[in-house]
Parts: structure tokens; sequence; C-alpha cells
């Protein structure tokens, strides 16, 4: 079995960073990216991309050595992509954080209101179902980070998690402190309204959790595969026909009704800004769907049925 | 497969598009953009004017707001177009970067100076008015000149070189503008919404103002030096004719 040579370069400076000799033919760019860690530990391999050309695209770690348009001697350019932290971090960190945090206005604890609400509860039976539901939904998100998806990336860079969390943390902030507050308006049409928006609220749950099942069972345990998504036996997965991730559909549907069950504009501007962003990931979605697929159903809109 | 005829047209074509997108606006495009910055150079340039028959009519700087309040008003806010250029790819500049300082700009003219009609009388509104008004007609002659491939090192000099004192004049005259209208935004309680209501929301105009005030001390230093950057990198090397990037 002939060896391979492999020598790695800065891509930007071409300064010769590592030399690997005596590697396998059948190495992965993974196990690759092991040895490179060995020789400089401050470049973990979730912060190295490795790219056949200087200014490429990163090749992934399940390519192997001998299928890459190289010589027996290997020649690869390395950049630092800065310090990495795993997607199931920030998941967690930037759910639990509107979890607790909206529990603290819940109970107004102090410093909060006016000291005379401090540890008071509300007299509106809609202040508590929001609580509730507010807490089922991140509660939701947790186990699904937890047990249901399975993350084609490991990691993101670092300072995702500090734009995450302002993002998460500070809306649901804003949000809580008017849902729970003393001079809180309940909704106009009453028991008619928060009840119709329960319905919808429960339902885009359901869809949701639906979707992330779906989409996990496409992909087997520790693969990164990706496959068409189709309609499964559960009708939450229907919407599969018109639409590439329904899962953002269900989320803005979910949103809606707590705006509806509120009746409180900050969570309308929540919802509205999560709208934008999920339409801006759908399409993105989409997109690579229909790239990556020739037979991808034409009838599919991004995230709203025929719309958008 | 396509014959070698076609093949070859077809990728000369593709060329030529790729050339045209990469060279910015069309002639379309830029024919409009020189009317823009006419249109906008002369408005300005009536402002001045303005300022100054004003000035020497009254013989005093107090009050002059007053007799470029309206073309003040019609041309800062026309260059909310300045966003739509961006959007549309016409100019390369990015839409956040000129929706924010437009915006502000927008916000200091009319959320600032025409609501709080207090602050209309103080010297700090000529001072922002007097570095704005220098600022756009250089800017916006710079501009002109540019699309139109006859840039005089005058007015390159004069873009580059003047907002050394001249955005610090500016920014001093809307920080004490703003600072002037807190009281009478705080008694008469504008632009704020109070709870209980029954869209359950509040805002304090008078503590968005503070915020407004505060947001100057991060946002001013990154901006000045950028400036400072730039005018090394187009004023030093004014032999160079090749782009560093």
């Amino acid at each position: 079995m002939k060896h391979y040579e492999v020598e790695i370069l800065d891509a930007r400076t071409k300064a010769k960073l590592c030399f690997l000799d005596k590697v396998e033919p059948n190495a992965t760019i993974g196990e690759i990216k092991s040895m490179f860690h060995k020789s400089h530990p401050q470049w973990y391999p979730a912060r190295q991309s490795i790219r056949l050309d200087s200014k490429g695209k990163s090749l992934k770690d399940e390519e192997v050595l001998q299928h890459l348009p190289v010589g027996t001697t290997a020649t690869f350019y390395f950049r630092d992509l800065g310090a990495q932290i795993s997607w199931v971090t920030v998941f967690l960190t930037e759910y639990a954080g509107p979890l607790l945090l909206y529990l603290l206005f819940y109970f107004r604890v102090p410093l909060v209101y006016a000291p005379k609400y401090d540890f008071t509860s509300s007299q509106h039976w809609v202040v508590h179902l929001a609580c509730v539901c507010h807490s089922f939904h991140y509660l939701k998100r947790l186990l699904e980070t937890l047990f249901v998806h399975r993350f084609s990336h490991g990691t993101m860079p670092l300072r995702n998690i500090f734009k995450n969390c302002t993002y998460y943390w500070g809306f649901a902030a804003w949000m809580a402190y008017y849902i729970n507050h003393p001079l809180y308006t309940p909704p106009v049409y009453g028991e008619q309204q928060i009840r119709l928006a329960l319905i919808l609220f429960l339902f885009c749950q359901m869809g949701n959790f639906s979707i992330h099942v779906a989409l996990r069972n496409l992909r087997p345990p520790g693969s990164k595969t990706r496959k068409i998504p189709y309609p499964t036996k559960n009708p939450f997965t229907w919407v599969f026909l018109l639409v590439s991730c329904p899962n953002y559909t269900y989320e803005l549907g979910s949103w809606l009704g707590f705006s509806l069950m509120t009746q409180c504009l900050p969570v309308a501007a929540f919802t509205g800004v999560g709208f934008i962003q999920m339409t801006v990931w759908a399409r993105g979605k989409h997109r690579g769907y229909r790239r990556e697929f020739r037979g991808y159903p034409p009838l599919r809109s991004p995230i709203l049925p025929f719309i958008l | 497969m396509s014959s070698p005829a076609t093949g070859t047209s077809k990728s000369i074509q593709d060329d030529a598009a790729a050339a045209k997108k990469r060279k910015g606006p069309g002639a379309l495009a830029t024919a409009y953009l020189v009317i823009y910055n006419v249109v906008m150079t002369a408005g300005w340039l009536v402002i001045a004017v303005g300022l100054v028959r004003a000035y020497l009519a009254r013989g005093s700087y107090h009050g002059l707001y007053y007799s470029i309040e309206k073309p003040l008003k019609f041309f800062q806010t026309g260059a909310l177009l300045e966003i739509l250029h961006c959007a549309a790819g016409i100019v390369p500049s990015s839409v956040v970067l000129t929706g924010f300082q437009v915006m502000s700009r927008v916000f200091l003219t009319w959320a600032v100076t025409h609501s709080v009609r207090e602050v209309q009388s103080e010297d700090s509104v000529l001072l922002f008015v007097s570095a704005w008004t220098i600022t756009e007609i250089i800017r916006y002659s710079y501009y002109t000149f540019s699309l139109l491939n006859h840039l005089p090192y005058l007015i390159k000099w004069a873009r580059y070189t003047l907002f050394i004192v001249l955005y610090p004049m500016g920014v001093s005259g809307e920080l004490l503008t703003i600072y002037a209208a807190l009281p009478y935004v705080q008694k008469t309680g504008l632009y704020s919404v109070t709870l209980p209501n029954k869209y359950n929301f509040s805002f304090d105009y008078y503590t968005f103002l503070i915020l407004a005030m505060v947001s100057y001390i991060p946002l001013f230093p990154q901006l000045y030096f950028h400036m400072l950057r730039q005018r090394k990198k187009v004023l030093g090397h004014a032999e160079d004719t090749t782009k560093l990037e």
C-alpha cells in the first residue's frame, strides 16, 4: 500500500505549517485534521478549514485522501475559523435563558416592578396560561436539542452565542415584562380570543414537533446525509406537499397564536422579526434542495404555501 | 451538446454580462444618479445661501433655523432615496450602513428639531445645520464629479479633510440639541406611551433620547477613525491607480 505525504500550508501566507508523512490513502480529512491538531494544539479540528485551493471551499471531514484530486504528495491550505462552540451548547444556552427569565417576571421578583407587587400573582388567568405556553415552548426546544435534532455541523463561531443569546434573552425579557405587568390588559375579545389562540398555538407546537421528528428520521444516527423530506403517515407532515420548511411555518403559527393570546405588541414584534429571519433561512434551504436534487417537487414554496 | 460556435458566443455573452454587473450602474442609472446628486448639491447650496443671507439681514446668529427650515426638511428627507439606491444596487454601499446614517439625520431633523419647538432657537441647531450643509455640498458634488469621471483633486481633498473639523462640529451640535430637548420631552410626555393600554406596550421617549445620546460614545469614534483611515488611503497614495484590495 502506497502511503501519501501531506503538507499543510497557511491559506494566506502560504507558510508551511505541517508536514505529515506515511499517511494512509484511505485517511479522511477528519483524521488529517486530528493529526494537524497534534502539531498545533491551539487549532482543534473544529476550527480548521482545510481546502485544496487557498481560496476554495472547505473540504468535508468525510472526504477520503485517495479520492481527492491530489498526487501522492498532497498540498492542502489551512484557514483558522476562529474559536468554535458546539451547536448543542449554543441552543441549550439560548433556550434556557428565555425559560428562566420569563419565570422571573411571572413570579414578579423584586426590582422588576414596584415593591408593592413583589411576589404577587396576576389576577388574569390568561397570564398564567401564557406562562405555561411560553415555558412549554422553550422546554420543548431544549428537549428537542438534546434528543431529537441531528446536527450536520458540530460547531459554529463563538461570537454567535453572544449574538443569539442577546436576541432570545432580550426579547423574552421584553415580552415577559409586559405580560406579567400589574397593569396588563387582557385580550379585547376575551375568552373567545384566548381559546382560538391556544388552539392555534397547540396545533402548531404539535406540527413543529412532528416535522422535527420527520427530519430526524431522514438521517441515520451519526450521519450528515441530506434527503428530500416527504409527507409521512402523520397528518402534520402533509404540509410537506406545499412547503420546504414547514418547521418554520409551524413556528410562525405558534408565535401568531401566542401574540393573539397575550395581545402584546412586543410579542408581535418578536413574531415579525422571527418570521423575517426564518424566511431568509427557508429560502436558502429551498434553494439548496433545488440545487442538490434533480426531481425536487416543483409545487413547494420555501415557507408559506404559494406565497413565499 | 452545443456546437463550438454557439459555445463561444454564449461564453462571450456571459463575460459581457458579468463585466457589466461588476462595473456598477448602467447608462440610465448613471444619468439618474448624476441628476440626483446635482439636485442635492443645489439644494444644500440653497440652504447655505439662505443661512448667509439671513445672517446678513439680521446681523445675528440667533434663530437662523427658521430661514432654512423648509429646504432643510425637504433635502435631508430626500436623502432617504439613497437607501433605495443601495438596495437597487446602483450604488455600491451597504443598505444597512446608509440606512443608519440617513435615518439618524432624518431623526434629528423631524423627531427632535421639528417636534420640540423650544429647541429651534438654540445655537446648537445652527452648529449642526452648518456642519451638515458644508459636508453635504462637498459630498454630493464629489459624487457628481465621480460619476462623470472628472473628479477635481480639490473636491476629493475637501471631502476627506474637512470632516476632521465638521464631524465633531456636527456631533456637538446634535448632542447639545438633543440635550436641550430633554426637559420639554419629559414635561409633555412627547411620543411616549404609558401603561395600561390594550396593546400592552410602553415607550418612554425621554429615556430613548438619553440612550440615543449614549450611543454616540461607541459610534462616533469608530466612524471618525474609519474616515481617517480612508483619508490616508485616498489622499496618501494619490499617485497610485491600483486599488489595494
